[in-house]
């Protein structure tokens, strides 16, 4: 109030007289109205929203993001004019509603007048814009060189086993901490496995390193899990967790995305065989813009970019350049997190407000993403879009393959019409004998309605011609049931006919440009054109110039896989140790910025990076090494004088203990129950099931849209990783995911919660899916040991991969005991054993051992 | 006989099991400093009971009728949209007019639609909020933004924000109830403590089914059961003995002993059949179309009244494409009984006035018609969906009773006072719970969110 008094006394100084009408018309007029209706949101005292202050002429002229809010004497170039009259759906102010338009109209006389605004002076504190120093900024230790810190001595010259076990023992050393000692080799041996496979170790893996008594005995052990399918199959969906990968595509409708599928076998290949990290990191980005070796290769490179692609993405949004630019934000969180530990989608709208990444760095990748489309606006599907597909590449045999399974296809479709044919011909038939024998009983009005009660009472007074009639008449319903159903059918198998493998994947566009700032994240508010780059904070040099036509995305991988970034190595090794070591060495795995977490161990952070570097990006070789390494081998008891001196185990003085997740938890009921499918892949949805896709047309309102009503069989016994992950939540035999911390298909993490919430104890309790395996698992063991004593030991082998304590064994005998004198269902040896055995089974699986991992 | 006396010990050792939730994770969220609440402000409700119509309601029969739609019923009127912006079967652009008569009700005049005539009697008690809008015109995408106010990514639901802010009134139940939701996302808590989460709740119709998943014991006898438990316990004893502690194993084992309590006490808490004849009528329990949805209602304000913070019951169908004349009224006859009897029911039980029920869709619908097929009369139209202007409604906890707030324009398309969007209705209901929405955070990704992300204002003009 201070400031405004002075100020209109200043200001009649100023002008004097001879603009006193326009002055006087601000001062009744327009002051009044702008303190009332716009101050609050706009003005030095409340808030600057949009970065527009209405409390002095220097404010509006030169405006807020959208820039200057009024042109002097022009109405219609005024943005302040054309927010108040509410006539354009994305700028309206104020926010709360319309004004009265006696007031749109002084506010619009106003500017016809030239806005007429003596508060030139009006001097405020401008508020200080926050500008990115990039110097400083790579002060911040992420954005460091990644260094090759030399091993530390150690006291305990014997402890070691690896380099970067000289990196653990060190601090511990210097703070007094003695680690705990190694775990006993039946907990390292379950560990390792599920660690590296997901699966516990079989009776015969316990036994085989029982018996190793060899110098090497844990490096076989890694070795023959390292070249297993199922170290690939692990750590695929490790890295599924970071791309919001689902069998659907957005979350509206379950649209299927019938494709998806291949982006996760292709990880599975690409993880067995141990492909260089930095080459898959290039893939993952422009795979389709890379030369290739072989036809394979080529179709494995285009597959590749499906990480962009698999995202939950909106594909219904009526508003398409909302809707690209969406697409391109959840690219752009998911390149941010997933390499470099950033939290990219902040800065869509503004600078990042406390990591030294700018508009321009957000834009200038973002030009890249918007110069290769992801999506196209389907034809003839209301307002609907799809994600793009490439046809793969095919090798002859390939190629020869699918045509016969097409020519099978077509020929099924020629059977199906003829089928049709034929019934139709004998419906056209019994029709006209129905019509025939109507006309003679037209007569009877009685016999011609329709009511069942009164054909019942018609067919007792005459039943013969009445039962021909029934019968003919159920014969057509038969044959219209059946037509139908076919008809059905046909319209599947021709829908699914093309069998052209095609991937979701990235190319580029037409015309590959530079893209504009988007003011706030509006495409409707496009301002200063920025060029394609990289982070610049992150960069060592220029970003190499983009070759004309092209979209830069090639630049832009091999920017994020050289071995001068800073960021990549470091959060993919961290991540790679946190699945190990349950906390990072970083503990915000997913991001590295000035908010997160500082490395608790810098110097193994670093040394990690550079092995890994150095080790020509193979994860294989520095998981290798991560988990023959002494750190490893720790027990993950409890040490009252370390709990005391480093109580979150920050300087890993032990192994964290970690719950199963979600696949490990059912892959490893369905492996000890000897019932798991070891030679999966290919599609998850079952579109080969009419039942369940929706309407198949290709033109319509909604797309054809899946419902996992009719699982395959074999699914319910396929590692979880192959089975359909659905947006809507999860359905069929998988349940278990919904329970355990499944990630959400919609979001994207590095690492996964580990709750523990009642409702996991009932399905512990519950469920049929532990029922299914105890009850298989009993009754394989009864089939193949008669002993009791050998059976126990077998179960305990099987279950919690050890050997079964003396004290277990009397508990376990005397529960098999108590609960056959509780059996009342049923009598006779084989039917109680089983039941009592399914108990111990179960409660074995629902055990803390069992769900956990030492 | 031993299975029974198992039951009764069991029944003896838990007061009220339900759920039972991780006490001490409740109890350390009501003493957060996170829940900061607004200094000198008492809140004005304790407890949310959030009434979600999905699909999107048609705002135009229901509560905001327009003289100018009426009087070009079947005519073409002037779109408004975008040209960038498609809709399918709208391209005629006619106008279509209330299906039934809408009229001022009750002492305050509130606007009502003959097809909600139990709502009718109840006007003076709601707060109708015509200028509500948001951002995603997809049911997907704007159910999620209604229930996390974000559509693009995974957030905590608005009762996980509640749950985490202000803890549970009643230790042994849950704080946040999901009675016949949808999907995870409407109810989860994302980076909230797992604690926050919603409990999926199924209103049983029968005695054979479930209100919660896995909650069947499936050994032959409990007696059995408690053998396989007490066995599981003494193995997990022994394992945390050697490793001299884990609290996550702790965990588990209590929840262990919560799971089974929980099968045996949560059908009673469901079972309304102890209820009078007169609660029974007057939610239409055993009515023909108000069974299902008077049961829901009647079981929210049973879980509200024993201590539920937040308690959210669903039902779909309001997505009236087509023929919205024959399928409106059967949404209307669903619900428009048993919410009148909640909120009855809650006023006379002295609850109204500290229970905030709010009563919404994700969206509005167009004042113009649909015809998806391009050749119904347009008597067999509907409407399209239309996040720029709806209407929603509270009613209790703090809010004025009998004020329509808010005006759309003369087609009913665009709200042009008293703008409510989203984040401004979570913000407000925060506000009622004696929470600043701005205060009410957590640190996820080294940024602190909160329920309105860097929006909301609180609609000071509604409350009471």
């Amino acid at each position: 109030m201070k400031t405004i008094f002075f100020s209109v006394i200043f200001c009649l100084g100023v002008f004097g007289t001879t603009q006193a009408d326009d002055i006087a018309f601000f001062e009744s007029k327009v002051r009044p109205l702008l303190i009332q209706r716009c101050y609050e949101c706009h003005s030095h005292d409340k808030k600057i929203k949009g970065g527009l202050a209405l409390d002095s002429k220097p404010g509006w002229q030169t405006g807020g993001e959208n820039g200057a809010a009024i042109t002097p004497g022009d109405v219609n170039k005024s943005l302040l004019i054309t927010a108040i009259r509410y006539t354009d759906s994305h700028l309206q102010m104020p926010t709360k509603g319309k004004l009265p338009l006696e007031e749109i109209a002084i506010l619009e006389q106003w500017v016809k007048l030239g806005a007429p605004d003596p508060r030139e002076k009006e001097v405020v504190t401008a508020v200080k814009k926050r500008v990115i120093d990039l110097k400083e900024g790579k002060k911040f230790w992420a954005f460091q060189p990644v260094s090759n810190p030399k091993p530390p001595l150690v006291k305990d010259t014997a402890w070691p086993l690896d380099p970067l076990d000289h990196f653990i023992l060190n601090p511990l050393e210097a703070k007094g901490i003695k680690p705990v000692g190694d775990a006993d080799r039946y907990t390292w041996l379950r560990r390792v496995s599920l660690d590296l496979t997901g699966l516990p170790p079989t009776e015969a893996d316990v036994r085989a390193f029982e018996r190793d008594t060899t110098q090497q005995a844990f490096e076989n052990v890694v070795d023959r899990l390292l070249n297993s399918k199922a170290y690939g199959e692990r750590w695929a969906r490790h890295w599924l967790d970071l791309t919001g990968y689902a069998d659907m595509i957005g979350t509206s409708n379950a649209v299927f995305a019938e494709h998806a599928w291949r982006y996760r076998d292709y990880l599975i290949n690409a993880f067995n065989a141990d492909k260089p990290f930095d080459e898959f990191v290039r893939e993952q980005i422009a795979g389709d813009l890379m030369p290739s070796k072989s036809t394979e290769d080529r179709a494995q490179k285009i597959t590749a970019t499906g990480f962009l692609m698999v995202g939950d993405i909106e594909i219904v949004n009526p508003d398409k350049a909302k809707m690209e630019t969406d697409h391109i934000d959840s690219q752009m969180i998911k390149i941010g997190q997933t390499f470099m530990g950033m939290t990219l989608g902040c800065v869509r709208c503004h600078d990042h407000k406390f990591d030294p990444i700018g508009v321009e760095d957000y834009y200038g990748i973002a030009g890249m993403l918007r110069s290769s489309p992801s999506s196209h606006k389907m034809p003839d599907m209301g307002v609907w879009s799809t994600l793009n597909s490439t046809v793969l590449p095919e090798t002859s045999a390939q190629l020869a393959a699918r045509k016969k399974l097409e020519a099978e296809n077509e020929q099924r479709i020629v059977g199906f019409k003829e089928e049709q044919k034929k019934l139709t011909d004998e419906k056209a038939v019994v029709t006209k004998q129905l019509a025939a024998l109507g006309k003679a009983d037209a007569p009877s009005p009685q016999v011609a309605a329709t009511d069942n009660a009164q054909r019942d009472i018609s067919a007792n007074a005459d039943p013969k011609p009445d039962a021909g009639k029934d019968a003919l008449a159920k014969r057509r319903d038969e044959l219209d049931a059946q037509i139908k159903k076919l008809g059905e059918t046909i319209k599947h198998a021709e829908f699914f006919k093309d069998k052209t493998p095609r991937a979701f994947a990235m190319s580029d566009g037409q015309a590959p440009a530079d893209m504009p700032v988007y003011v706030r994240g509006n495409p409707y508010a496009p301002s200063t054109v920025v060029p394609r780059g990289a982070v610049r904070v992150a960069s060592w040099e220029k970003f190499p110039s983009i070759p004309a036509g092209q979209s830069g995305r090639l630049q832009f991988a091999d920017w994020l896989a050289d071995n001068r970034n800073p960021l990549t190595a470091r959060v993919t090794v961290n991540r790679i140790w946190q699945k190990l070591f349950a906390t990072g060495i970083v503990p915000s795995v997913d991001y590295f910025g000035t908010r997160g977490d500082v490395p608790t161990n810098p110097e193994l952070l670093d040394h990690l990076a550079t092995r890994f570097m150095r080790g020509g990006w193979s994860q294989k070789a520095i998981l290798r090494s991560l988990v023959l390494s002494r750190a490893y081998r720790l027990s993950s008891s409890n040490d009252a004088l370390a709990m005391k001196l480093d109580p979150e185990n920050k300087l890993f003085w032990r192994m964290n203990r970690q719950r199963l997740d979600a696949e490990a938890m059912r892959d490893s009921m369905l492996a000890i129950s000897g019932e798991l499918t070891r030679d999966s892949g290919g599609p998850a949805l079952v579109l080969e099931e009419p039942d369940n896709c929706g309407a198949l047309a290709l033109k319509g309102v909604n797309p054809p849209n899946y419902k996992h009503s009719k699982p395959r069989p074999s699914q319910e016994f396929e590692r979880t990783l192959y089975l359909p992950v659905l947006r809507g939540g999860t359905a069929g035999p998988d349940r278990l995911r919904a329970f355990f911390d499944f990630v959400d298909p919609a979001g994207t993490a590095g690492q996964r919660n580990q709750t523990v919430v009642p409702t996991q104890s009932l399905f512990l309790l519950s469920n049929d899916l532990l029922r299914k395996r105890a009850t298989t698992l009993a009754d394989k063991l009864i089939a193949a040991e008669p002993n009791e004593l050998a059976r126990l030991e077998a179960l305990w082998l099987r279950v919690l991969n050890r050997p079964i304590t003396s004290t277990e064994r009397e508990d376990a005998s005397s529960f098999l005991g108590n609960v056959e004198l509780l059996i009342k269902t049923v009598k006779g040896r084989p039917a109680l054993d089983s039941i009592k055995w399914r108990e111990l089974c179960h409660s074995l699986l629902a055990s803390n051992e069992f769900v956990f991992r030492l | 006989m031993n299975s029974i006396l198992t039951r009764r010990q069991i029944l003896q050792r838990t007061a009220c099991g339900f759920g039972a939730l991780a006490l001490q994770d409740i109890a350390r969220a009501a003493s957060n400093p996170l829940a900061a609440r607004i200094p000198g402000m008492v809140p004005k409700a304790k407890r949310v009971i959030f009434l979600f119509m999905g699909g999107g309601p048609s705002q135009m029969d229901l509560f905001d009728p327009k003289l100018f739609i009426e009087r070009k019923h079947g005519q073409k009127i002037d779109s408004p949209l975008r040209k960038e912006v498609t809709q399918v079967g709208t391209d005629q652009f006619l106008a279509l007019k209330a299906m039934a008569p809408v009229r001022p009700r009750g002492h305050s005049g509130m606007m009502i639609s003959d097809l909600m005539p139990h709502l009718a009697t109840v006007a003076d008690d709601l707060c109708l909020l015509r200028g509500m809008n948001a951002d995603n015109p997809q049911h997907a995408g704007a159910t999620l933004q209604f229930h996390t106010g974000t559509f693009a990514e995974v957030r905590p639901s608005m009762g996980a924000w509640v749950s985490y802010g202000l803890g549970t009134e009643n230790a042994n139940l849950p704080s946040f109830v999901s009675i016949q939701g949808g999907g995870v996302r409407e109810y989860g808590s994302a980076f909230l403590p797992a604690i926050h989460q919603g409990t999926k709740l199924t209103v049983p119709l029968d005695s054979k089914s479930l209100p919660v998943e896995n909650l069947r014991n499936v050994s032959e006898n409990d007696a059995i059961q408690r053998q396989r438990m007490d066995f599981m316990a003494r193995m997990n004893k022994r394992l945390v003995g050697d490793l001299h502690g884990d609290a996550n194993m702790e965990g588990m084992v209590q929840n262990m002993e919560l799971a089974a309590r929980m099968q045996l006490t949560t059908p009673a808490i469901v079972d309304i059949s102890k209820e009078s004849k007169g609660t029974l009528d007057l939610y239409g329990v055993g009515g023909k179309d108000t069974n299902t949805f008077g049961r829901a209602c009647l079981l929210a304000r049973k879980l509200s009244e024993a201590g539920v913070r937040f308690v959210q019951v669903s039902i779909g169908g309001w997505d009236h494409h087509g023929d919205i004349r024959g399928n409106l009224p059967k949404l209307c006859s669903q619900t428009d009984q048993p919410v009148a009897a909640l909120l009855k029911d809650l006023k006379s039980r002295g609850l109204l006035e500290d229970t905030l029920v709010l009563w919404s869709g994700e969206f509005g619908r167009t004042p113009w018609s649909q015809d998806l097929s391009g050749k119904s009369p347009i008597e067999k139209h509907g409407r399209e969906h239309q996040p720029e202007s709806f209407c929603s409604w509270m009613a209790g906890g703090g809010v004025k009773g009998g004020l329509t707030y808010g005006d759309t324009d003369d087609m009913g398309y665009r709200a042009i006072n008293g703008k409510v969007h989203i984040h401004d209705l979570h913000a407000t209901m925060l506000h009622l719970l004696g929470i600043d929405h701005l205060k009410l955070t957590s640190r996820h990704l080294g940024r602190d969110f909160r329920l309105t992300d860097v929006y909301g204002e609180v609609v000071k003009e509604i409350l009471a």
